[in-house]
């Protein structure tokens, strides 16, 4: 059985749990792996009230960080022959998602089971394996 | 200390007009002058390495942006190469729009977290539309290095 397409939404760095089920998932339906991470300006605007930093500072922290997972992921698929491509976006994650799976044909979407993204669940256009 | 993308950029890594058409030529272009000026000992490996990658994944990020990039013990320390191109070169990025400007980031394997982050740090630079302009209209080897330092905080 083929997949041809996953998507895999990063959410933050506790998802380096899931990247080798990942990995695996995609070999086992021979999938193309497409990784994201979206900037929402929600997140991003919360983190001062907690910790006092600026916006700017929090946000290129936060768009590094997930650059940095991007990357990660991305070392373990091309190690083990998964055709990759990775995305940094802005936006809602709902709504960036719906875009790509409009745009790229996405067959199911990725996501590590946590409270944040549980809404990502119910509005996803595609099935939705959560790890 | 925090690792800072510009002390891995030499003024010899910088190459202001690269004469390759196509992806795999651009990165053979790359390899050449790596050798050349010593940043790598084995001109097969290294090449290997990122024709690997490039089969695998898109490195165009989008933009006009390319960063063809591979861990391989044919380079003994974590290397930045940067490059431009006139006419652009076909990355395969998802927009379409060809690379015009080719950071190559190698490091020996095991540098893996090193890597990481100077390749986040790298394209969260150059997803700032001003530095991009900027690479695009610097004169010469000298002014690119002064671009990153000056855009990396």
């Amino acid at each position: 059985m083929k997949i041809k397409r996953l998507l895999l939404y990063l959410y933050n760095a506790e998802d380096k749990g899931i990247f080798d089920q990942v990995v695996k998932l995609c070999q086992t339906f021979e999938s193309q792996l497409f990784v994201l991470f979206v900037l929402e300006e929600t997140r991003i605007a919360q983190v001062p009230r907690m910790t006092r930093e600026k916006v700017e500072t929090i946000r290129q922290k936060i768009e590094e960080d997930g650059w940095k997972m991007l990357y990660l992921v991305e070392d373990e698929a091309v190690e083990s022959g998964v055709r990759t491509s990775l995305h940094m976006e802005e936006g809602t994650a709902a709504g960036v998602i719906k875009k790509y799976v409009e745009n790229y044909e996405i067959d199911a979407l990725i996501i590590k089971r946590r409270d944040e993204t549980r809404k990502l669940f119910i509005s996803s256009p595609v099935p939705v394996i959560g790890l | 200390m925090e690792l800072r993308i510009s002390d891995f950029l030499k003024p010899e890594a910088v190459m202001m007009d690269l004469s390759a058409k196509d992806k795999i030529s651009a990165i053979k272009e790359l390899v050449e002058h790596m050798v050349t000026n010593n940043f790598a000992r084995d001109r097969d490996e290294l090449f290997n390495a990122l024709a690997k990658r490039e089969n695998l994944e898109s490195t165009g990020i989008g933009d006009g942006i390319a960063i063809p990039h591979a861990r391989t013990d044919a380079v003994g320390d974590l290397i930045l190469v940067f490059a431009r191109s006139s006419v652009g070169v076909d990355f395969s990025a998802f927009d379409g729009k060809p690379s015009y400007i080719i950071f190559l980031i190698a490091s020996p394997e095991n540098k893996k977290s090193e890597y990481i982050v100077a390749l986040a740090k790298l394209s969260r630079l150059l997803r700032k539309s001003a530095v991009r302009e900027q690479l695009r209209n610097a004169s010469n080897n000298r002014e690119i290095l002064e671009i990153i330092k000056k855009n990396e905080e």
